[in-house]
């Protein structure tokens, strides 16, 4: 460990005087060649190659303007022809606190101001103890420092304290000399995230989409002329890592359908690899964004979403969600893997300018893919959802719903259980409304018809639908422009 | 011994590092729509000191670029910016890549950055005479400082001395604001009109209607307004505005922006608890509200036929409410343009109360009072309506007293919209359940009015499951699923209904 004396003052001050004159140099990093490996979860792998001159035998070396969020557990160093004795990672921070307790039994200087002249007098003492206040002793006498309008000066910084977190090293050197030492470690305060800028034009049915990855460094340390290379995927999370949400229960989102093609990019593992060209500073606290995708032209489609939990009457017309769908297949797509991230779609005003629309997160999503974008509610395309009658369908028939077999004494015997079957009818209205000046194709999804039993049936519709699993049913209804349609399901369920 | 903050005015003024940069200080052009907070109810107003919608904001700005590799600046951009949203077009070239650049410049980023360099210490004793000595900053911001002076290692700001620190010059990198960047790379210096288009967080609109009625009457005068609200701190001279109506999804979560935390030198030498292992992060305090001075209300002749009316537009499956003339959006303000100019609209007065049956007996119950508008031209109306607050005024002599006070969803062409401005007092509804069997009860409800002119009265008679009314005193209708009784009440009359229910096994 390095002692600042005193002694070392005159040649600080020369170097003072030639500051003075104007601006900051540029500030000196103790970085090297940096790499940095950046995943979706608050996590990046930094490995620093820094160029040291290590002497021979056992040495301390300080390894400044590391990562302030250092994971220190994960920290490894190579240094060829050396081996790492030990790692220290020092969190004990020079603080006026911690610089007076470690000062006690320490000689210090002493300098009083009177207040009355305003006269300065120094006198040598030490710091006999700092519990509650600080109690100093000159010569013969013990004083409480508070009261004594009076400072301390201290001849040299106490060891152990830092500036910073600083990461430092004991390394065994077979030979003294200059040698690439490779430092990393994994860090926090990283993340990146795709951005997605959509011009949707429903009328052509094209969609132009850029895509920028947007890189966040909130780790305290800037990395000037770093490479840069982002994962698409998260490690070490325990899965449900898709960059999305994931829904809690049923999927109550229009649903895509995930693709098989490989996208022509470098893979770790399952995940896609996007490096980044050329060295770029990463600053602290700073957001950069770095276009990796361009497409013009992909074809896209507007459709209408709406999903109705069990048995729900609306006293007000509800509107649909607006849907954008489209793919990132080879063919008529963007033609790549799509990293996690946001997708927000603009729509071109009367007058030719860009005006948003909405927005929509996807996860990571395998080229091939067909995504639906949900990105607002439509102003113009609504339904109300009437329960119009429940009705209890008795019937005399009876139904075995349970069996058991029970062995008794060696003997088998068989048990049933008879309950009475009952249903109840419910009549769904659904008033479907198209104030836009063009028909428009909907989806009405009635859902909650599965409770368990398994046997829920609708017995008659006004228009065709389809269970798309047990518990929804999906109707695909056209309304004309300015019109409105009327939809009739009737349901038997147990309930 | 006092903390005291050190204050930026001691920076002297210094050149940045000289570079390829370039800066574009503001926009020739600037267009400016705002959507509503995409949480907030339309009952709900507008709350002035955090506005919780946004607004995109589309700039042209003239710029110089350099032959070869350069950053551009954009200042002047809101503060509310969401960087991963900006959109550059216009550069032949195109950009490489962009910066939002958050490191701010405050006292103690300054003196972080300034660790281990000379500064001077500007020093005041007791009797108030000052001198200055050069001294290292030798400890990072946290806790307080430790400088170096001749004199050795000591702690500023203790003893009797307050002591300034005066820095040599501004370090790269710091920012006033946040800063949008971009890097370029173009063959031959080129000037270009580049448009930045961007998502900026702190504003918000809303809209309000005002319907003047009279009692018991089927037409009123409707007028409606258009409020909207800049919260940034930069404002938009001559700018296109306007607002959208409908619901886009948008789920950001605002951030707080990273407060800068304040620099505070201190003297306190007792033992402070060792440092935990674990460096936990320390948390700013929520930053305080920010002040909205200055509001500012335009449009003050309201209930005149104003000059200017916002033009609707069709946008997508959203409806775009364009000022048709530049206007300046100014920073911390609120600003109103006409939504639609005075007009007659024919609409419904309606006392509403139901009759739940198997709720409790007996007890009177208030009517809800609704305004019901059909949204279509025949009526006065339609156009599309966007959710907003309603007013309902009566004319007294010469004030228009508010009645009632409601709100309504989006409404599109065609659609009939219901707005519950609030209960009367007048107009009440009991009801009993009497059993006659097992499978059949007895109905019977009373409707008073005690007003000085008849009001229309609608009773939904909400069933239990699978029940049918059978034999009713008077015909009822259907609606939202359940039988509706609709009826005139006379003024200060009463009428009542009677119908039998049968229940199911």
């Amino acid at each position: 460990m390095m002692k600042r004396r005193a002694a070392n003052w005159a040649p600080l001050l020369l170097g003072a005087m030639t500051y003075a004159s104007g601006a900051y140099a540029a500030p000196v990093n103790a970085q090297g060649q940096v790499a940095i490996t950046i995943y979706n979860n608050d996590l990046a792998l930094v490995q620093d190659v820094r160029q040291l001159d290590l002497p021979k035998g056992r040495a301390l070396t300080d390894f400044a303007d590391v990562s302030a969020q250092i994971r220190p557990e994960t920290v490894t160093i190579a240094a060829p022809g050396a081996a790492v004795v030990e790692q220290n990672f020092d969190y004990d921070l020079l603080s006026p606190e911690r610089l007076v307790d470690k000062g006690v039994g320490q000689p210090v200087t002493i300098i009083r101001t009177n207040r009355a002249t305003g006269v300065e007098t120094t006198e040598r003492g030490t710091i006999l103890a700092n519990n509650n206040g600080t109690l100093v002793q000159i010569g013969n006498r013990i004083e409480v420092l508070g009261d004594m309008d009076a400072r301390l000066v201290f001849d040299q910084l106490p060891e152990g304290l830092k500036a910073r977190p600083t990461l430092s090293v004991t390394l065994d050197a077979a030979q003294g000399g200059r040698r690439p030492v490779t430092l990393s470690y994994l860090s926090r305060g990283f993340s990146w995230k795709a951005d997605y800028v959509a011009m949707f034009d429903e009328k052509a049915g094209k969609l132009d989409v850029q895509g920028w990855v947007t890189l966040n460094n909130t780790s305290g340390t800037t990395y000037p002329a770093a490479k840069l290379l982002l994962v698409a995927g998260a490690v070490g999370d325990g899965g449900g890592g898709d960059g999305a949400e994931q829904p809690r229960f049923r999927p109550t989102r229009p649903a895509g359908i995930v693709g098989t093609q490989a996208a022509a990019r470098e893979q770790v593992g399952d995940f896609y690899l996007y490096p980044i060209a050329n060295p770029t500073t990463l600053a602290q606290a700073q957001q950069k964004q770095v276009s990796f995708l361009d497409v013009k032209g992909a074809s896209a489609t507007k459709s209408y979403w709406y999903r109705n939990a069990w048995a729900a009457t609306s006293d007000e017309a509800q509107s649909f969600a607006s849907v954008i769908n489209f793919s990132n297949a080879r063919e008529g797509g963007l033609g790549d893997a799509l990293p996690a991230g946001t997708v927000r779609v603009y729509t071109r005003d009367a007058s030719g300018a860009p005006q948003f629309v909405g927005e929509d997160n996807i996860g990571h999503t395998p080229m091939g893919s067909t995504l639906a974008l949900k990105t607002g509610e439509a102003f113009d395309v609504k339904i109300q959802p009437t329960v119009e009658k429940r009705e209890k369908i008795d019937g005399a028939e009876w139904e075995r719903v349970a069996q058991y077999r029970i062995t008794r004494d060696g003997k088998a015997e068989t048990v049933s259980v008879d309950a009475p079957k009952a249903y109840w009818r419910t009549h769904m209205a659904y008033r479907l409304t198209n104030a836009r000046a063009v028909p428009v194709t909907v989806e009405v999804v009635q859902a909650g018809l599965d409770r368990g039993w398994h046997d829920t049936r609708v017995s008659a519709e006004s228009a065709k639908g389809e269970m798309r699993n047990a518990d929804e049913r999906v109707w695909k209804i056209t309304i004309p422009a300015q019109g409105s349609v009327n939809l009739t399901a009737q349901i038997d369920a147990r309930y | 011994m006092r903390p005291i903050v050190l204050g930026a005015a001691l920076m002297a003024a210094a050149p940045l590092a000289a570079q390829q940069v370039v800066t574009s200080s503001g926009p020739a052009r600037v267009a400016v729509t705002i959507y509503r907070a995409p949480d907030r109810g339309a009952a709900d107003a507008i709350n002035p000191a955090w506005l919780g919608g946004y607004a995109l904001i589309s700039e042209e700005r003239e710029v110089a670029i350099p032959a070869g590799d350069a950053t551009i600046r954009f200042e002047g951009v809101a503060a509310g910016m969401l960087a991963e949203t900006a959109l550059v077009e216009g550069l032949g070239a195109g950009v490489s890549e962009k910066n939002l650049d958050a490191e701010l410049l405050s006292p103690r980023n300054l003196y972080a950055r300034a660790f281990g360099r000379p500064v001077t210490l500007r020093r005041t004793d007791a009797k108030g005479h000052t001198r200055e000595e050069p001294a290292i900053i030798r400890s990072a911001p946290d806790g307080a400082a430790i400088v170096q002076t001749k004199a050795g290692f000591e702690i500023a700001n203790c003893g009797g001395l307050k002591d300034a620190i005066a820095y040599e010059g501004l370090p790269e990198g710091l920012n006033a604001r946040p800063t949008l960047s971009i890097a370029t790379h173009a063959a031959s210096a080129q000037k270009a009109r580049v448009r930045l288009t961007y998502l900026a967080w702190g504003f918000d609109w809303q809209a309000h209607y005002v319907v003047k009625l009279a009692p018991g009457a089927q037409a009123a005068e409707m007028t409606a307004w258009v409020t909207l609200a800049n919260g940034d701190t930069t404002g938009f001279a001559q700018a296109q505005a306007a607002v959208v109506g409908g619901k886009p999804k948008f789920e950001e979560s605002r951030e707080e922006p990273e407060e800068a935390q304040d620099l505070v030198l201190h003297c306190r030498l007792s033992p402070v608890p060792p440092p935990l292992n674990e460096a936990a992060p320390v948390f700013a305090p929520p930053a305080p509200v920010a002040m909205m001075a200055d509001i500012m209300v335009t449009g003050s002749k309201r209930m005149m036929a104003p000059p200017v009316v916002v033009k609707e537009e069709v946008l997508g499956d959203l409806r775009l409410y364009r000022v048709p003339m530049p206007t300046n959006v100014t920073a911390h303000s609120q600003k109103q343009v006409a939504l639609m100019a005075a007009r007659r609209v024919k609409l419904g007065l309606i006392h509403r109360a139901d009759v739940d049956v198997g709720a409790e007996d007996g007890e009177s119950q208030q009517a809800r009072i609704r305004l019901r508008m059909a949204n279509r031209k025949a009526d006065g109306l339609g156009l599309a309506l966007p959710a907003g607050g309603v007013a309902v005024v009566q004319q007294v002599g010469a004030a228009a007293l508010p009645v009632g006070e409601g709100a309504m969803e989006d409404k599109a062409v065609g659609e009939t919209a219901n707005v519950e401005i609030g209960t009367s007092p007048q107009v009440r509804l009991e009801s009993r359940t009497r059993r006659i069997n097992d499978r059949v009860e007895m109905i019977t409800a009373t409707a008073r009015n005690a007003n000085r002119w008849p009001v229309h009265f609608e009773s939904q008679q909400l069933l239990p499951d699978g029940a049918r009314v059978i034999s009713a005193s008077a015909k009822l209708g259907r609606q939202d699923g359940h039988p509706l009784w609709a009826v005139t009440i006379p003024a200060g009359g009463k009428v009542s209904l009677s119908y039998r229910l049968q229940l199911p096994r």
